[in-house]
């Protein structure tokens, strides 16, 4: 086991990282921003180094000053969280070069899934379904002649991509160019990579993905799946669900088969998510995660499986601690993201200091954060202020159990995602289950703005 | 002066007991920026800029005029262990224009501490080998 792990993130997810640290026994090394000196995942590690000013080129994908303190305090292994550098390749491969162990898959796989194009490629050879679709294009022409091809609605996606950005719907030829120019705009902005692909799009599908775990003697589990659908405009996830209601048995034991075999395949190392694209008894690959993502938690309460503790373990020369048999599913989890937003204004981010803040607790209920009254959100990062995560024996109870926890919930000084996530609760087609990612749009689009 | 940082666990006595002193000495050594650290305990005081309004916290007895001289303070702008030059620099050394200070080893990269402009040196924070985070106070210089 490592003696001492650098966390090169910030806010809930370093605190998690923290806590798994400690509980392993391991002793722990903070990363922070100048603005972020007072925030709890500084006051909890072992040792804390401010690697730069609040932006985030300055100081959390600042790779130099990263390696710089993991070198200095000593630090054996490196664990990046999600987003930031979780899936950079070369910070991985600095972090081996330097001797020491980066928390994740290996530079290889990180960078052949993080190419959404590649990945495609590599999964269809496997024999994984994926989406009909192009390879690289460069111009709009090629994109018009590939959706002549494959047929109407069609998608422009970034292969750079994620988190919705550098994606566009073209519903038809005469949409193409301008959908082209900002999409590849807009790729060449937040990822500096404006390749382009073009792929069939599936109207309203569900997003259904697999948590898998592999150590390094080739023994690869998966830990069920999670149903993701519920979705902002902006692709990105506010309300997550394992299992995944109201799915066909058959249908489930195939993800779970593909993603074993998907990961076999690529040799994968470390947890990793595969996300499918459902449309009935269809399922297609969309994309595989080579990272702990921010909804593990669900998955881990239905499997009674630390995740985080798995990955540490794996990097750390471990074997897997239990076999596919050993994985059985107890009961249902949902998570809330608690966001720093306005529903009411298009989610639009809000930044500030806090006032009054109180979470739920209780039984079943789960809150991962790093937020406290008086703490500071500073406008550099993403909105996430925590995570409240319920179980229940069924998904209906589970429901009321979140119903509940969001009740007792006060954030005071921002605008959050609370009132509005209680509100979608209570809404009968979701209580139905198996929605699909065009629900919450539309949603969106019928409902009368609340006026606080 | 500016005080940042104090945790939410001192109580306002404890504060004004421990502060005071040392924003006395702060005020008196002419210094811009002065961290500390004990334990849970973390304080920061930095001298708030000339245009600024109402002090946070003045410890200086009525009457007491301002230190003449301004004073600089030369930050750490990476992460890495601080390398003092040959001879290294002493405390009321005076410079005649913008040198090389120390410089700061990053990955086996020499990044130069520089003084950006003359001055004499008021104080140095570290000592030669000593790890540095961002933003961390290496020499005040007078100007």
């Amino acid at each position: 086991m490592f003696r001492k792990v650098l966390i090169a993130n910030r806010g809930e997810i370093a605190l998690r990282i923290n806590r798994a640290c400690h509980e392993l026994g391991v002793s722990t090394v903070a990363i922070f921003s100048e603005a972020d000196r007072g925030s709890l995942h500084v006051r909890h590690a072992d040792e804390a180094f401010c690697v730069g000013a609040g932006p985030v080129a300055s100081s959390y994908l600042n790779i130099a000053n990263i390696i710089s303190t993991a070198l200095i305090c000593g630090a054996d292994a490196i664990h990046p969280g999600y987003g930031f550098l979780a899936e950079n390749a070369r910070f991985a491969e600095i972090a081996r070069d330097h001797g020491l162990t980066f928390i994740g898959p290996t530079p290889d796989v990180i960078s052949a899934m993080g190419d959404k194009a590649t990945a495609k490629r590599i999964m269809q050879a496997s024999g994984v379904p994926t989406t009909p679709g192009s390879g690289i294009i460069a111009t709009p022409d090629e994109a018009l002649a590939v959706a002549e091809e494959i047929g109407y609605p069609v998608l422009l996606k970034a292969t750079a991509g994620g988190g919705g950005k550098g994606m566009r719907a073209v519903e038809s030829p005469a949409e193409m160019a301008s959908a082209f120019a900002t999409a590849f705009a807009e790729a060449e902005a937040s990822f500096k990579d404006g390749r382009m692909y073009v792929e069939k799009l599936i109207r309203s599908p569900r997003h259904i993905e697999v948590q898998v775990l592999g150590d390094h003697y080739g023994d690869v589990v998966h830990l069920g799946e999670r149903d993701c659908s519920v979705q902002k405009p902006s692709h990105q996830k506010l309300i997550e669900e394992a299992p995944a209601p109201a799915l066909d048995p058959a249908v489930r034991d195939r993800l779970h088969e593909i993603a074993v075999t998907a990961a076999r395949a690529v040799k994968y190392t470390n947890a990793g998510t595969l996300e499918f694209l459902v449309d009935g008894p269809n399922v297609y690959f969309m994309e595989m995660n080579t990272r702990i993502q921010v909804e593990h938690p669900v998955t881990e309460m239905v499997y009674g499986v630390d995740l985080v503790k798995e990955q540490i373990r794996i990097a750390s020369g471990e074997r897997l601690g239990f076999t596919q048999a050993d994985l059985i599913p107890h009961g249902c989890a949902i998570e809330v993201r608690v966001n720093a937003e306005d529903p009411e204004n298009n989610f639009a981010p809000a930044a500030g200091t806090l006032g009054r803040v109180e979470f739920a607790g209780g039984p079943g209920v789960r809150v991962d954060t790093h937020v406290y009254a008086g703490a500071v959100v500073p406008p550099f990062y993403d909105s996430m202020l925590a995570k409240i995560i319920v179980t229940g024996r069924t998904r209906e109870s589970a429901i009321l159990r979140m119903e509940r926890a969001l009740s007792e919930t006060r954030i005071e000084g921002v605008k959050t995602t609370v009132e509005f996530c209680r509100e979608i609760l209570r809404d009968e087609e979701f209580q139905r289950a198996g929605l699909g990612v065009d629900w919450l749009p539309n949603y969106l689009r019928r409902r009368t703005p609340v006026h606080a | 002066m500016i005080v940042t940082k104090i945790p939410d666990s001192m109580f306002d006595d404890t504060i004004s007991e421990r502060v005071r002193p040392l924003a006395q000495a702060f005020s008196e050594g002419g210094l811009t920026r002065l961290t500390l650290r004990d334990g849970d305990f973390e304080l920061e005081l930095r001298r708030a800029p000339a245009a600024s309004a109402q002090p946070a916290v003045d410890a200086r007895p009525a009457g007491e005029p301002t230190p003449a001289r301004p004073t600089d303070a030369v930050l750490a702008d990476v992460v890495g262990v601080v390398r003092f030059l040959r001879p290294p620099v002493t405390e009321g050394m005076g410079l005649e224009g913008d040198r090389e200070l120390a410089f700061v080893e990053t990955l086996g990269i020499r990044n130069p501490v520089r003084s950006r402009g003359a001055g004499r040196i008021a104080a140095i924070y570290v000592t030669d080998g000593q790890p540095v985070e961002y933003g961390q106070p290496l020499f005040a210089i007078e100007r």
